[in-house]
């Protein structure tokens, strides 16, 4: 199977001020198409900075992270942007835009990338409807409760077919009622549709619903199991 | 992401703050508003100007006069009514030239006396060179020698009714002649008014006044016992600066150099000039309102951008590129400076037809003689198109100028600190 994403020999260090963080210290990693992979990790780890550097949103130290085969470092900030437009990001805090609806915000990255009206509108009400939210697609994110921003977010992500989602503490700010729902939702699109899976997370029971767990450790992946 | 949906979204953002909006658009619309309302205020002022001098004045005229010193002192030549032929034969540019006798008399008509200017003027010459304001209203200007024409505003001084004299009746003018020896002697003659001239309205300069008083000059000459006159109007063939410059120098050195001449034409001209310097000044201190409330823009997208850098982060991490993050915000910026100079446009004009209509500023009062006879200027504010097309692209380009360093700002924002921004 093809790699979506690959990390080779990935460092990452931060200015603290004036001390230096190595936040990673080379990580070798390899992501194929329909993959569900949980990293786990304390804070501190690396794995929110691994994401990002995945997730285009940051350029590495040294090493290479090739997305569907394409050296992020060699692109510029409008390349970069393109390429985002197929990585279907879904943040802890859900960072949905409060002053749109539920169906303007699945819509927004469509409207991006530049879609019509009409198809945008239409496939909107379709991933809202896969999410369970179709019928509440007209409200804000204030008037949607903590589980049900977060399947909003999930349809955003979905919203321009991406190769594959990045999920950065899907759960840590929902009850464990709503998190077991989010994680049977993230699940059931990993097999029945075959979107690709990387999920960051710091909970062990959240990690063992994954097919491939990763465990990083002080800015290295210390295991690499299958489950 | 196409113009309508970032227009769309800019939109978005600006209706979540309305005060805020409201209150940073109300700083473009005062700049506007003062720069509609004190230029079309002041572009009616100077066409009122204007129209009246052209009224008064005739573009192709020359004014002869004596020269005076620095200062204003005595003139060291006098002119004299044969000047007028002298100066017909200098030049083939020269239609006609009349000379023009000015003295104050006490008039007596209706049983009342007052003091008026009595000019003395050859009245068909006069007529030849101001054809459309020395015409009579009533009665035939006639040139006997007791033959009196009176303006507009001596015939109805107060425009309510009250007539002073009409043609037909007697005038007494009275004249005190001094000598060097102190002796006074009051010299009258009895005239008959044979017309009242048409009302020609605002100023002259050697032309017909509404508050003039005219007889022949054959008359003035033995009346006032004198062939020294004051001014010379010297009627062109037309009005070219290479006419008007060529036949003043002739006139200069026909007297060598010991007269003025002033055209009619160069007057009106300075007077534009200094109109349009006003304009500049008061423009430019609108000028600076509107530039505060540029700065005002810049602040408020500034606040914005900071509230708003989670967001900028959002937009990236979906895949929005740097240029189009810099143009939701110039489109804000823009949005406010479309509002503010269209509101700003339409309160300065409705501000300027109410100061007009409240006469604050357009108690522009001449007083003429003693006779309380006075003429009242009244300003109908302009908006010239340029006015208007200027103050609206100034309005938005003062908008979006101030606007592009938060968005410039906004649009360097890196994905990663901006998404990590509390």
């Amino acid at each position: 199977m093809a790699a979506v994403v690959e990390a080779v020999n990935l460092k990452k260090t931060y200015m603290l001020g004036k001390v230096p963080v190595e936040a990673l210290r080379g990580v070798n990693l390899k992501v194929e198409t329909g993959e569900f992979l949980a990293v786990l990790g304390p804070s501190g780890s690396g794995k929110s900075t691994l994401l990002n550097l995945i997730g285009a949103l940051d350029k590495p130290t040294d090493g290479t992270v090739l997305i569907d085969g394409v050296d992020i470092s060699r692109l510029n900030d409008n390349q970069l942007a393109n390429l985002r437009r197929g990585i279907g990001f879904v943040f802890q805090f859900f960072n949905l835009i409060p002053r749109l609806t539920a169906r303007q915000n699945v819509e927004l990255p469509m409207a991006i990338s530049g879609l019509s009206k009409d198809e945008r509108r239409k496939r909107a009400e379709e991933l809202l409807e896969i999410v369970g939210l179709k019928e509440r697609m007209n409200h804000k994110p204030t008037e949607l409760s903590g589980g049900e921003q977060q399947r909003v977010a999930i349809a955003r992500a979905l919203a321009n077919n991406p190769s594959f989602l990045l999920l950065d503490e899907p759960t840590g700010n929902i009850d464990s009622k709503n998190a077991m729902e989010i994680i049977q939702l993230v699940k059931r699109l990993n097999a029945s549709k075959g979107v690709t899976i990387i999920m960051v997370t710091h909970d062990q029971r959240l990690a063992s619903e994954a097919k491939r767990t990763l465990k990083m450790l002080d800015g290295l992946i210390v295991e690499d199991v299958m489950n | 992401m196409n113009v309508v949906d970032v227009l769309y979204y800019a939109f978005s953002a600006i209706r979540l703050r309305k005060l805020r909006a409201a209150l940073t658009t109300l700083g473009v619309i005062i700049g506007i508003a003062a720069i509609v309302a004190l230029l079309s205020f002041s572009q009616g002022f100077q066409d009122t100007i204007t129209t009246q001098l052209q009224k008064g004045f005739a573009t192709k005229t020359l004014i002869v006069s004596p020269r005076s010193g620095l200062g204003g002192g005595e003139a060291s030549i006098s002119l004299f009514v044969s000047d007028a032929q002298r100066i017909e034969n200098l030049s083939g540019n020269v239609s006609t030239a009349v000379s023009i006798m000015q003295k104050a008399c006490f008039i007596n008509a209706s049983e009342r006396t007052f003091i008026v200017n009595i000019i003395g003027v050859d009245f068909e010459k006069y007529k030849e060179i101001y054809e459309s304001t020395f015409v009579p209203a009533e009665g035939n200007i006639t040139s006997e020698n007791d033959s009196v024409v009176i303006g507009a505003r001596v015939h109805n001084p107060w425009q309510n009714g009250t007539i002073l004299a009409n043609v037909g009746d007697t005038v007494e003018v009275t004249w005190t002649k001094r000598s060097s020896s102190g002796t006074q002697e009051n010299k009258t003659y009895t005239g008959w008014i044979t017309a009242v001239l048409k009302e020609i309205g605002g100023f002259n300069l050697g032309g017909p006044s509404d508050f003039g008083v005219y007889i022949p000059i054959s008359q003035a000459q033995s009346f006032f016992e004198t062939d020294a006159c004051s001014t010379i109007i010297v009627l062109l063939k037309d009005d070219n600066k290479a006419t008007i410059d060529g036949v003043s120098e002739a006139i200069k050195n026909e007297f060598n150099n010991q007269v003025s001449v002033t055209s009619a034409t160069a007057v009106i001209d300075i007077i534009s000039s200094v109109f349009s310097n006003v304009n500049f000044f008061l423009a430019g201190i609108a000028g600076i309102s509107l530039l505060v409330a540029g700065v005002g823009i810049m602040n408020i997208m500034i606040v914005s951008l900071m509230e708003r850098t989670r967001e900028i982060g959002i937009l990236k991490a979906l895949g929005m590129k740097n240029h189009t993050v810099l143009m939701i915000f110039l489109s804000e910026a823009m949005m406010i400076g479309l509002m503010g100079a269209a509101i700003g446009i339409v309160s300065g004009w409705g501000l300027a037809n109410i100061v007009a209509r409240l006469g604050i500023l357009s108690g522009g009062r001449i007083g003429a003689n003693q006779t309380a006879v006075t003429t009242q200027i009244s300003i109908t504010p302009v908006l010239t198109p340029t006015v208007l097309m200027g103050a609206f692209a100034f309005g938005i380009i003062v908008s979006v100028v101030f606007g592009l360093y938060p968005a410039w700002r906004a649009s360097k924002l890196k994905p990663v600190e901006a998404l990590r921004y509390e």
